[in-house]
């Protein structure tokens, strides 16, 4: 009787160790591993960039993306004044422990139709956590090396569900906009901690100008 | 379960304590390391996606 007491709670404890530590894991060190993987993917592209010859953008062909590598960094003022994110293409677990995702089978970034972009709410560094603050007139500062693209949002947050996929659209569905365009979508999980939902915000292209002209307004207003 | 490994590791008891702590630190760092990542998209926080699934 006395053993099988004692192996029930022995059990129990840990059980309960097992998830304190599967806790721990999702909020901190998940963040931890996201903060110096992110780091560490905008210092491949700034160095990069710095090595590549600087030419005007227009004159420049840019590269086709390549799954899992970095193509852009992402600021949004209204997301702290800090907030930096590399954004990587494709859209896996394992890309999306690294910072942003940019769907595959969107536009590229300032071109012609929806650049799509998918990142945590929660855990991996929590890079959406704020997303509900986004509110129409917010800059979403992108660039990639040679130019600087300010999307200003026009939509949002909307909340849909996960197979509505017509969000990322080139002309996305429920956006408002109604011809082709430069835009741009953010998606998210909805709610904080769960899967049930997604949500959307959508901007289009504002402003683009040469790095060479400095960093936009945008970012410092 | 913990007992049993206590009375069955070598030496007086700084040395059994010493062997512990070694123990659960590669418990901790399996599980971290191989564990924790295998089990973490089995729950929800991980779809941030549209992806018509």
């Amino acid at each position: 009787m006395r053993l099988v007491v004692r192996a029930l709670s022995e059990l129990c404890i840990t059980a309960g160790a097992l998830v304190v530590l599967f806790v721990a894991y999702l909020l901190y060190w998940t963040g931890v591993q996201a903060d110096s993987a992110s780091a560490a993917q905008i210092d491949t592209l700034q160095r990069a960039w710095a090595d590549a010859p600087l030419v005007t953008a227009p004159a420049r062909v840019p590269a086709p993306y390549v799954t899992g590598k970095g193509i852009a960094v992402m600021y949004v003022p209204r997301l702290g004044r800090d907030w930096k994110w590399p954004v990587l293409e494709g859209t896996g677990p394992d890309i999306l422990k690294q910072g942003l995702g940019h769907y595959g089978r969107t536009a590229v970034l300032g071109g012609t139709g929806n650049f799509a972009v998918a990142g945590h709410r929660r855990t991996h560094g929590d890079p959406f956590k704020d997303f509900p603050l986004l509110r129409p007139g917010d800059a979403v500062v992108l660039t990639d090396g040679t130019t600087w693209f300010t999307y200003r949002i026009d939509r949002g947050p909307y909340r849909t569900v996960p197979s509505d996929t017509a969000v990322v659209d080139p002309v996305p569905r429920k956006s408002g906009f109604r011809g082709p365009g430069r835009y741009l979508t953010l998606t998210t999980c909805d709610p904080e901690w769960g899967s049930s939902h997604r949500l959307i915000v959508w901007a289009h292209l504002d402003a683009t100008r040469p790095v060479t002209d400095g960093r936009p307004q945008a970012l410092d207003s | 379960m913990y007992g049993w490994i206590w009375r069955h590791l070598p030496g007086n008891a700084w040395v059994r304590a010493l062997i512990s702590i070694v123990l659960v630190l590669a418990v901790v760092y399996v599980l971290f390391q191989y564990v924790f990542p295998w089990a973490e998209p089995l729950l929800p926080f991980n779809d941030v996606t549209v992806d018509g699934q």
